[in-house]
């Protein structure tokens, strides 16, 4: 079976991130880059179902010269291949763009199963699935906490809040997963060596086929007209108790409308 | 590593660690940190206690051994061909070092150097055959191993030991006393050093074993200061075959010297990574802690011995990436290892000890960052050939 996951690099979640004054996009520059943790779940994800199943793994990303790190991670794990859509024009695309950017790609390559990490620890919007598989016009088996493909079906527990729901399509479908779904495997040192030697294919929006005008910054459909530093957090209130504490917080919490 | 291009008569320096390491490093900090962490969080009061409960410890250790080995991480130094991933001195150094640097009891667990339990890269004088029946359940952590060489009347004289191996059949009998032997209480199969040449001793008359447990008998243990505590092995009438000799007979000591450098090299990792530790925990200490109305590392009878440390910290760091590189070159660099053993662990201790100065009371405790990292640097300038030792080879070295 073929399996194409896509992935995105991210700032790492740890950091403590700023928007740049330039675009009022996130500083991606300024922060240490991570493959979205999510992602190393589908990645693993689609490794375990071409284990069992034989197949291969091409990751997809969409992002900056850096982002090729978040491909080498997921091919140290184990995917055979790699897409690098990199392009100037897509700086700042939301993910209304980003959906139709890799859709673009994703329609003229042959799969049974696209699989998604359900959100970006950057953006948390869980979206670009969904919206990928309606341009696509695929199944889509979204929050998957189990994954197991039978022939040409493929069937998930869809994590809910209540517990879990069965959901099956017939492939090609897209399936988007949490991490209750494994344990991502870690790259070994003999993974990282054959990753360098995988291919990597890198493509411009001209050699995608994608409309340049419906990606980038201003096509974004939302914008950030300004912002500021969050204020330093204030000094808080010491209260000294002299026999009369109990009252003195009930004022204060008064005052503060806590009670 | 690949020697560096040459520049007429000068050979290029190059200081920049190869990005398939940096990778793998940032692997290994995420299998220390999702894994070992929070297991090493949760045992921290059994540490501390006055009586710990050292099976829990050790079965703590032994599921990070056996997922860091299912991952690739554990005996990764081994070759390929005998399920290793073919990393490099280098890069083992730098996991030993990370792994160290976390401050966590477990994560020294995670990798075998330079811990003997694991898998010796002695095994790979085996004859092929006895060689792939021990090493895949050592590579995969399932089983585990001593290295027997001291005893009670030869530590530092190593040649000085009495424990004989004499020829019986198609084998050898083994009789012999050993003590202060890591991981013994807990060894499948132990490397044993015994004369087999009572005249030549050193130069040939002394020969390394492979020995199943089931040939020898485990003596008490040796309750050390430390958190590892050796014991004592009894050889009585033992019987190994002649394809468990190690290398050729006569030739135990010449074989061991083969690995020696690149061991020195993962112990003095070790000690590097334990000091950046102690020096990261002095630091946010001096930053944190105020007295007489300022953070207390605004003084400086705090902060230049933490300054000190850095220097130490980096000293210790080149001398051990260097003397890897060396033995990745093929180089034979006895001096530089044991300048290398000498060198880290004298001054990680000293590095541990500012650290233990600069948290005051906090530093004498046991719950404390350091006081448990201080007291087994104590035991690194100890083993494994002692600072002394050392200080013997590296003088020899100056031709005195």
């Amino acid at each position: 079976m073929k399996i194409v996951v896509c992935i995105k690099q991210v700032p790492d979640s740890w950091a403590d991130k700023k928007l740049s004054p330039e675009d009022s996009t996130l500083d991606r520059a300024s922060v240490d880059r991570v493959l979205n943790e999510l992602d190393e779940y589908a990645v693993e994800a689609a490794l375990q179902l071409t284990e069992a199943h034989g197949g291969d793994v091409t990751v997809l990303t969409m992002g900056p010269e850096d982002a090729a790190e978040a491909l080498r991670r997921a091919l140290s794990m184990g995917a055979d291949a790699g897409i690098h859509l990199i392009d100037d024009g897509l700086s700042g695309t939301d993910a209304v763009g980003t959906s139709y950017a890799l859709a673009q790609v994703l329609q003229s390559r042959e799969f049974d199963l696209v699989i998604f990490g359900s959100e970006s620890t950057d953006a948390r919007m869980s979206v670009v699935p969904a919206m990928v598989a309606e341009r696509l016009s695929l199944p889509q088996l979204t929050f998957a906490g189990k994954v197991e493909v039978d022939g040409g079906t493929v069937r998930i527990q869809r994590v809910t809040d209540y517990g879990y729901d069965e959901v099956e399509a017939s492939t090609p479908a897209l399936v988007s997963v949490v991490e209750k779904i494994n344990e991502p495997r870690y790259p070994s040192f003999k993974g990282i060596m054959a990753a360098k030697k995988k291919p990597v294919e890198k493509l411009t929006l001209a050699d995608a086929g994608i409309d340049a005008s419906q990606v980038g910054l201003a096509q974004a459909w939302s914008a950030v007209d300004s912002f500021a530093a969050r204020p330093p957090r204030e000094k808080g209130t010491i209260v000294e108790d002299g026999g009369d504490g109990g009252a003195k917080i009930a004022e204060f919490l008064s005052t503060q409308k806590f009670i | 590593m690949v020697p560096t291009p040459s520049l007429g008569q000068t050979e290029l320096m190059d200081f920049s660690i190869p990005e398939e390491l940096t990778a793998l490093r940032a692997s290994f900090a995420a299998f220390l940190e999702r894994e070992v962490r929070p297991l090493d969080e949760s045992l921290q009061t059994e540490y501390w206690s006055e009586h710990p409960d050292r099976e829990v410890i050790h079965d703590a250790a032994q599921r990070i051994r056996l997922r860091s080995a299912q991952e690739g991480f554990y005996a990764a130094y081994l070759p390929e061909e005998v399920g290793g991933q073919g990393l490099s001195t280098l890069g083992t150094a730098l996991l030993v070092e990370d792994a160290a640097r976390t401050g966590m009891r477990l994560a020294l667990a995670a990798i075998s150097p330079p811990n003997p339990a694991g898998p010796s890269p002695l095994l790979l004088r085996l004859p092929t055959h006895v060689r792939d029946a021990w090493l895949p359940a050592l590579v995969s952590a399932e089983k585990s191993m001593c290295f027997a060489l001291t005893e009670p009347e030869a530590g530092s004289d190593a040649q000085a030991i009495r424990t004989t191996a004499v020829k019986d059949g198609d084998g050898w009998r083994i009789n012999g006393h050993k003590h202060y032997i890591t991981n013994a209480e807990h060894a499948d199969v132990a490397i044993v050093f015994a004369v087999t040449d009572a005249e030549k001793r050193a130069a040939g008359g002394i020969t390394a074993f492979l020995v199943p447990s089931d040939q020898f008998r485990r003596g008490s243990v040796q309750y050390t200061h430390a958190d590892s505590h050796p014991a004592e092995l009894f050889f009585d009438d033992a019987w190994v075959a002649d394809d468990h000799v190690i290398g050729e007979v006569g030739t135990g000591f010449f074989t061991a010297m083969e690995f020696l450098n690149a061991g020195r090299a993962h112990i003095g990792a070790q000690a590097l990574g334990l000091a950046e530790y102690c020096l990261d925990i002095a630091i946010a200490h001096a930053q944190s802690r105020t007295a007489f109305g300022k953070p207390i590392g605004k003084f400086q009878s705090v902060s230049f011995p933490l300054a000190d440390s850095k220097a130490d910290i980096e000293a210790m760091r080149w001398l051990v990436y260097h003397l890897a590189w060396e033995v990745d070159r093929g180089d034979n660099p006895m001096l530089d290892a044991s300048i290398v053993k000498y060198y880290c662990t004298e001054k990680a201790y000293t590095v541990a000890d500012r650290a233990l100065q600069t948290l005051g009371g906090m530093g004498l405790l046991r719950e404390g960052p350091v006081e448990r990292v201080l007291r087994h640097l104590r035991m690194l300038r100890v083993v494994e050939g002692s600072t002394s030792i050392q200080q013997l080879v590296i003088s020899r070295g100056l031709g005195l």
